[in-house]
C-alpha cells in the first residue's frame, strides 16, 4: 500500500524537468558505473558531494523520501561488511559503503525528481526493446489503477463491518481475490480498446520534445564525467 | 580554537560536556518555541555560514593560524539559542567527518564556540544597541559583541589548556595532556583573537549583516512572523561564492595553536610528546582535515566545504519536517 501510495503521488503531481528524460537516466548509470569501477575515494566523494548539495535544496519531504532508502541501504551494508574490521581490512568497510552509499543516492535521488511518465518516456528515448516499455508502462499504470480499486474495497468492507476484525488474516484473500479478477476484465478491456485504436505495438512518445540548450549543457557532464574520472584513476596511481 | 582529542583530560572533557547538556536543553526548548518550522531550514544555512567560516584560515606571525566562526552573527539573527544549535551542529560534523576538533572534547569545543561566544555576543550587541541613540548603532553592537565573544571563547579555551598541566601529571611529573600552563596558553590565545582573528570575526560578522540587511531584511527571527521562509537567492549566492573562495583558507601555513598533531606537539616547543597523546582515543574521520589522500588540496578542501554545507542545510530541514511550527500550535 505505501508504494501504491508513492505511485498515486507521484501521479498526481508530475514535476516535468526541463532536461530529457532519457539523458538524466543515462548520466545517473554512467554515474553509478564509474563509481563502481573507481579505486579511489575521489570520484566517489565528489559525486557525493554533488548529489548532497542537489538534495540540500529540495523540500524535507523529499529528503526524507530519498534519504529513507540510502540510509536503510548503507546501514546493512555496513552490518554486512562488519566483520571485514574484525578480519583486519577496515577499508574494505568504508570504501564499500561509500559506493553503496554514492550508487542508492544516485538512483533515489533520479527516483525522487521524476515521474513514472518520465521514466517510461526515457527508456523508448534510450531505444529499450517495445515490448520492455510496454510491460513497464503498463505495469505502472495499472498498478496504481488497482491499487485505487482494491483501496476502495477495503474502505468499503470496513464500512460494513461491525466490531473487530483482523483483516490481515480474515478478508485480505477476498480482497486480493476480487481485484485479481478485475484485474483480469481490465486487461481484457483494454486490449479491446487499443484494437479499437489501432495499436500496432509501436510506443510512441506524445510528450518527447526537441533537443534544447539546457540539454547540450547537461550532455557535457557525459565527457566531463568520464574525464574526472579518468583524472582521478590518473591521480590516485 | 578546535580543541583536539588528548589535549584534555577524560575528566575534564566529561565536565565540559555535562556543562553543556543544560545548555542544549534549554536552547532546543527555546528554539521549538520561538522559531516557526518554516524558519528552521535558516538554522542550517546559518550552520553552514558558521562551518564555511572556519575554514577560511588566517595566519598571524609565529606560524600559527585562526579563523572566524560567526556565533554571534547567527545569535543576530536567529537568536542566541539557535546559534547554540547550529554551531553545535557544525562542530559535531566537523569533528565526525572532517576530523577538525576532537570527539571527546566535543562538549568544550561546544562549550567555547556555541555557548560562550554567541551569548556573550548577543548579549554585548543587544546591550550596546539598545543604549546607542545613533544611526547604524546595530552595526556597531554586532562589530563590538563578536569581537568580544570570540575572545571570550578563546579565554574559556585557553584555561581549559592551561590547567591540564596543573591537574594532570605522570609519574615523572610531566604533563599527560596539554603540555602548556596558563602562563603560556592565555598570551598564545589571546594574542591572536584579541588581534587578526578578532578582526576577522568582526569583518564576518559585519559583513554579512550588512549583506543580509541590504538583500533580505525580513529575515531576522524578530520579523519572524514575515513571509520569508525560504532562504533567500542573494544568501545562497553568497554562501556558494564563500564555497568556492574556500581554498583561499589553505594559504595559511602551519597549524593553529594548540590544534598540532601528536607528531607535532614536540617540534612545536613542549619537546616532548604527552603520554596521555599516545595511549588516548584516535578517532579515524572519513575526510581528515577537510582532504582526500592523493588529491591537490584545494580541490579535496572544496569538495569537503561542499559536503559540510550541503550535510548541514539537509540536517536543518530533516529536523523542520520533524518539528512542529509554534504558530500552527497556537
Amino acid at each position: 500500500m505505501h508504494f501504491i501510495s508513492r505511485l498515486m503521488e507521484n501521479d498526481a503531481q508530475p514535476k516535468p524537468s526541463k532536461i530529457l528524460p532519457a539523458l538524466r537516466i543515462f548520466v545517473c548509470i554512467l554515474c553509478i558505473l564509474l563509481c563502481a569501477l573507481a579505486k579511489n575515494a575521489f570520484f566517489v566523494v565528489a559525486v557525493i558531494a554533488v548529489e548532497l548539495l542537489r538534495l540540500a535544496l529540495q523540500t524535507p519531504n523529499m529528503i526524507r523520501q530519498v534519504l529513507k532508502p540510502v540510509l536503510t541501504a548503507v546501514f546493512f551494508t555496513a552490518l554486512f561488511l562488519l566483520p571485514a574490521v574484525f578480519l583486519g581490512s577496515p577499508r574494505t568497510m568504508s570504501t564499500v559503503t561509500l559506493k553503496v552509499f554514492e550508487s542508492v543516492l544516485v538512483l533515489s535521488m533520479m527516483n525522487a525528481t521524476m515521474t513514472w511518465k518520465e521514466v517510461t518516456d526515457a527508456f523508448r528515448a534510450l531505444h529499450a526493446p517495445q515490448i520492455f516499455v510496454f510491460v513497464l508502462d503498463m505495469a505502472v499504470r495499472f498498478l496504481v489503477i488497482l491499487g485505487r480499486y482494491s483501496n476502495a474495497i477495503l474502505e468499503a468492507v470496513s464500512l460494513r463491518s461491525v466490531g473487530k476484525t483482523n483483516w490481515k488474516t480474515s478478508q485480505t484473500g477476498g480482497i486480493l481475490g476480487t481485484t485479481f479478477l478485475k484485474s483480469q476484465q481490465m486487461s481484457q478491456e483494454t486490449s479491446e480498446a487499443m484494437a479499437c485504436r489501432c495499436f500496432d505495438g509501436e510506443y510512441k512518445s506524445y510528450a518527447s520534445r526537441r533537443f534544447c540548450t539546457l540539454d547540450l549543457i547537461y550532455l557535457l557532464l557525459i565527457p566531463a564525467l568520464i574525464a574526472l574520472f579518468f583524472y582521478s584513476e590518473w591521480m590516485m596511481k | 580554537m578546535h580543541i583536539p582529542d588528548n589535549y584534555l583530560s577524560p575528566q575534564t572533557c566529561a565536565v565540559m560536556a555535562a556543562a553543556m547538556v543544560p545548555a542544549w536543553i534549554v536552547s532546543v526548548k527555546k528554539v521549538k518555541k520561538e522559531i516557526p518550522k518554516e524558519k528552521l531550514p535558516l538554522m542550517g544555512v546559518a550552520a553552514a555560514f558558521s562551518f564555511i567560516s572556519m575554514m577560511f584560515n588566517i595566519p598571524i606571525p609565529g606560524g600559527t593560524t585562526g579563523h572566524a566562526v560567526g556565533g554571534t552573527l547567527i545569535a543576530l539573527l536567529l537568536g542566541p539559542y539557535a546559534a547554540c544549535i547550529s554551531v553545535s551542529v557544525a562542530l559535531l560534523l566537523q569533528a565526525l567527518i572532517f576530523g577538525d576538533g576532537g570527539v571527546l572534547s566535543f562538549g568544550a569545543n561546544c562549550f567555547n564556540m556555541a555557548f560562550v561566544l554567541p551569548f556573550v555576543g548577543y548579549a554585548v550587541a543587544t546591550f550596546i544597541s539598545s543604549r546607542q541613540k545613533k544611526k547604524g548603532k546595530h552595526i556597531l553592537g554586532a562589530a563590538v559583541g563578536s569581537y568580544l565573544g570570540i575572545n571570550a571563547a578563546a579565554l574559556c579555551a585557553a584555561i581549559e589548556f592551561g590547567i591540564q598541566p596543573m591537574l594532570f601529571r605522570d609519574t615523572a611529573g610531566k604533563a599527560m595532556y596539554c603540555p602548556y600552563g596558563l602562563n603560556i596558553s592565555l598570551p598564545a590565545m589571546l594574542i591572536g583573537h584579541l588581534t587578526l582573528f578578532g578582526l576577522a570575526e568582526v569583518v564576518f560578522t559585519v559583513g554579512v549583516l550588512l549583506f543580509v540587511q541590504k538583500t533580505s531584511p525580513n529575515l531576522r527571527t524578530d520579523q519572524h512572523r514575515s513571509e520569508t521562509t525560504q532562504t533567500p537567492l542573494p544568501l545562497r549566492i553568497l554562501l556558494g561564492a564563500l564555497v568556492v573562495l574556500t581554498p583561499l583558507g589553505l594559504l595559511a601555513e602551519g597549524t593553529a595553536w594548540g590544534e598540532w598533531g601528536e607528531n607535532e606537539i614536540a617540534a612545536a616547543g613542549a619537546g616532548f610528546t604527552p603520554s596521555g597523546m599516545t595511549s588516548g582515543l584516535h578517532y579515524g574521520a572519513l575526510l581528515p582535515d577537510y582532504s582526500v589522500a592523493g588529491l591537490p588540496e584545494w580541490f579535496g578542501y572544496m569538495l569537503s566545504a561542499v559536503i559540510g554545507v550541503a550535510a548541514l542545510i539537509i540536517i536543518f530541514k530533516l529536523i523542520s519536517s520533524a518539528h512542529r511550527s509554534p504558530v500552527a500550535e497556537s
